[in-house]
């Protein structure tokens, strides 16, 4: 992530000395002109550069950048022998450290390049909002969605695949839910995404904004009934589109016990702390 | 009954980009100033919901029926959005088109197979460039389920693909060349 | 279920533990506690009465004592075994046509997703060989009589989970005791010495292996789930026949039902070889060998690898090291080894500093 925002500042930097040697050129020949005209001797006055411009970046921030462990690298609570996850971790940093899979969550707006071979130009680029991150360990998987030409498509990429090449963070947000697959079902205007859009600059040290959007839906019948308590969706207009009388029954379904299911709880704290710092530390090397 | 037609009203208003309903109902009053007859209108108001049917079976955004569910990729008496601008799929007809065969061995079909469809009272071969069920990964998926009509010989009905289509569909580059080519983008 | 919950208690809540020691032996210790406010508020049941703990009748600081000794004993004969020099080592043999080579005895992992450089994703099952010991060689007339075998055992245990028998045997080969013991048929040129201890790298990348294990029980079965019965409609008339079998084969001529008929009965906890699966990868750090698709057994159960006995693979015997891969021969290896079609992320190179 932040490698990119590096990248895309550079970029930034680099377009806009340009433009400034383009203006001092100009002004430079224009300014060199008069000059010929007023001493006329033949003896061109001797230049002095004028100063260099001093570029701010804007992009760069003094404050720690923040620190961000993928979710595939948290290890499921199972039986499984802990080398298993070991190995895997270690074939998924060799990965990391020739593609850059930058830090992104769900309600994000990602670009993914990957190399097709019945694509022109064998690459494939799509756009769209990551609406489920799924998997752990190298089979993680997520899924971009956008509207393209009225038509709907969602994409499952592989993080791990050899096949993708670049995936590129266009805007870095949270949304209200850890799941957007009821943008299926919401109006269109929620996925649709322009391929061409510029990445907006984010800040590296400051916490993940969160888009507080609440989503309008199509009439019933859904793909899925989301108002029942299980899905738990915030990000819903549930008040356009169903009666109190509805909402109501759906918590006919509540399991309000499970909550207290301690057998439930996985608590990653500390797993996770262990993690990241093993991934920073192999990253760097 | 009344409700109905307001629906398929609403809808019309809604999708600008497919006017076909809207010509329909302008075509309608025209004939109502002409006619002034009860009778008439109550069979107008059917033909309209037939029409707004018809708009909801081909993949518009507005569905207000359960169509057919994802699990079985396209299958027999699945219905589906015919997406060329070919005239035999775009004329509007009060039932949708459906699939009566799928020519694979397990009688499943996906991207890049051909169906039989029933469609406007006749049957019709189409080729199928996209389902909602998810395929493999790094593939897309669809939210509706789209064929292509096409003839015989493999050569398409219509003269333009009015979706994306799937890039892998170029595996049968040989068979559906010219499909392929009216094809206007690909994901 | 009962026992199992005691072993969970007795292992994680050392109070539970404390509770179980006063109730056993009833030692002084009791008083102390008592004395200091505890009182046992939960009375521990044993409900295995056949067999003891080892450390049931040992005070707390013996037991720590037995489990560092055993450890370091275990270690003591693992690396002992490493040296070549100690013993006089048995002759080795060329490899010919129609030999058959040991097998290993390895942990299933689990899976994971590989790629190859055509861009195809297959899963493979990771299986972790784990202290591989040869422990026993049986001659042709103590075996069957045909060809000769090696015993050969994988994952150390406790020693007092085993009989006396068995500790005898894993003590004459000077190996500590193992949790499973696998019998493989060799050739006479493939035999090796009781003691060497056996790596991943037996196997190489691209050669194919056959994989036995016990498959998950799944119970007392009908035949819809064992055998993929279509069984019987929902309605129309159906009275208590919705998943039976049907017939079971023609009445009056044979007047019996054949042999091999499939009915219902017990599913699963059954010995059964997946043949042919590709080794993709070799881990020699680890000692993890990634074995194509999917192999019977659940996770962390012992499996039994063998060079695969279908005929398409008998050429690529030729290429493997025989009779099996010596770690303190002369050969070093990378830490991977790659299947030529597996995509590698890193470089070798790189792989060899970060080892």
């Amino acid at each position: 992530m932040a490698a990119c925002t590096r990248r895309a500042a550079e970029v930034l930097c680099s377009f806009r000395t340009f433009r400034q040697i383009q203006h001092q050129n100009e002004r430079f020949i224009s300014t060199s002109l008069t000059h010929h005209a007023v001493t006329g001797d033949g003896q061109p006055p001797k230049f002095t550069p004028p100063p260099k411009p001093v570029i701010v970046d804007k992009t760069k921030y003094d404050a720690p950048q923040r620190r961000f462990l993928s979710p595939e690298f948290i290890v499921p609570r199972s039986r499984t022998s802990g080398l298993k996850f070991i190995a895997e971790r270690r074939d998924m940093i060799k990965r990391r450290k020739t593609l850059n899979i930058p830090e992104f969550y769900v309600g994000s707006i990602l670009a993914v390049t990957m190399k097709d071979p019945y694509a022109s130009g064998n690459v494939n680029r799509f756009v769209g909002i990551c609406t489920q991150r799924s998997g752990s360990g190298l089979g993680a998987t997520f899924i971009l969605r956008n509207i393209i030409d009225g038509q709907g498509v969602e994409i499952c990429y592989e993080l791990y695949n050899p096949r993708v090449q670049a995936i590129e963070v266009l805007k870095l947000e949270k949304r209200l839910d850890d799941n957007l697959m009821y943008l299926r079902d919401a109006l269109p205007e929620y996925s649709t995404f322009d391929f061409n859009m510029k990445p907006v600059p984010h800040n590296p040290s400051a916490d993940v904004p969160i888009n507080t959007v609440k989503v309008r839906m199509k009439p019933k019948p859904w793909s899925k009934r989301w108002e029942r308590p299980k899905f738990n969706v915030q990000g819903i207009r549930f008040d356009l589109c169903l009666t109190p009388e509805q909402m109501q029954h759906a918590q006919k379904w509540a399991q309000p016990w499970q909550e207290f299911d301690m057998l439930k709880h996985h608590d990653t704290e500390h797993l996770k702390e262990a993690i990241l710092k093993e991934v920073e530390a192999k990253l760097r090397k | 009954m009344r409700d109905w037609s307001i629906t398929s009203l609403l809808i019309a208003r809604c999708q600008s980009n497919n006017t076909a309903c809207l010509v329909q109902q302008q075509d309608f009053d025209h004939r109502d100033e002409r006619t002034h007859e009860a009778l008439k209108r109550g069979a107008m108001a059917l033909k309209c919901i037939g029409t707004v049917l018809f708009e909801l079976a081909s993949g518009a955004q507005y569905r207000a029926f359960s169509v057919s569910a994802a699990a079985a990729a396209i299958q027999k008496m699945t219905r589906v959005r015919v997406v060329d601008n070919s005239a035999l799929g775009n004329t509007p007809y009060h039932r949708p088109p459906r699939v009566i065969h799928v020519y694979t061995k397990n009688g499943v079909g996906k991207v890049g197979d051909r169906v039989l469809l029933a469609i406007k009272g006749q049957k019709k071969k189409a080729l199928i460039v996209g389902h909602k069920m998810p395929g493999p990964t790094m593939t897309p998926r669809f939210d509706s389920n789209n064929v292509v009509l096409i003839e015989d010989n493999g050569n398409p009905t219509g003269t333009r693909i009015k979706v994306p289509v799937p890039t892998h569909l170029r595996k049968m580059e040989g068979d559906y060349s010219k499909l392929l080519a009216i094809a206007q983008k690909f994901v | 279920m009962a026992s199992l919950a005691c072993r969970v208690f007795r292992i994680k809540d050392p109070f539970l533990r404390v509770t179980h020691g006063l109730t056993a032996t009833a030692s002084s210790a009791t008083v102390t506690l008592t004395t200091d406010g505890f009182m046992p508020v939960a009375q521990f049941v044993r409900t295995i009465k056949s067999s003891t703990w080892f450390d049931e009748h040992l005070t707390e600081d013996s037991a720590k004592f037995m489990r560092r000794e055993v450890f370091e004993d275990f270690k003591q004969m693992t690396a002992e075994k490493l040296n070549p020099l100690k013993d006089e080592p048995w002759p080795r043999h060329e490899w010919e046509e129609g030999s058959r080579r040991v097998g290993l005895i390895a942990v299933k992992l689990g899976m994971m997703p590989i790629w190859t450089k055509s861009g195809e994703r297959h899963v493979v099952t990771m299986l972790q060989v784990k202290e591989c010991n040869v422990v026993k060689h049986l001659s042709k007339e103590e075996h069957d009589g045909v060809r000769p075998a090696l015993l050969v055992g994988g994952k150390n245990c406790s020693p007092f989970q085993k009989s006396e028998e068995a500790v005898e045997l894993f003590r004459n080969a000077g190996v500590p005791p193992k949790q499973k013991l696998s019998t493989f048929r060799v050739t006479e040129n493939a035999l090796i010495k009781p003691g060497t201890p056996l790596y991943a790298a037996h196997f190489r990348p691209g050669q194919y292996v056959d994989v036995t294990a016990k498959t998950i029980g799944k119970g007392f079965q009908g035949v819809m789930k064992r055998w993929g019965f279509k069984g019987q409609p929902a309605t129309h008339g159906q009275t208590k026949t919705h998943r039976r079998p049907g017939a079971l084969g023609p009445g009056g001529d044979p007047a019996k039902v054949w042999k091999g008929k499939k009915m219902p009965g017990q599913m699963g906890n059954r010995f059964k070889t997946e043949l042919g699966l590709k080794v993709w990868r070799v881990n020699n750090r680890f000692n993890i060998l990634y074995v194509h698709g999917s192999v019977p057994g659940h996770r962390n159960c012992l499996v039994k690898v063998q060079d695969t006995t279908l005929p398409q693979w008998a050429a690529q015997a030729k290429s493997l090291p025989f009779p099996t891969y010596f770690r303190d021969g002369d050969d070093v290896l990378a830490e991977d080894l790659y299947d030529d079609d597996m995509i590698q992320y890193a470089p070798q190179e790189e792989e060899a500093t970060a080892a």
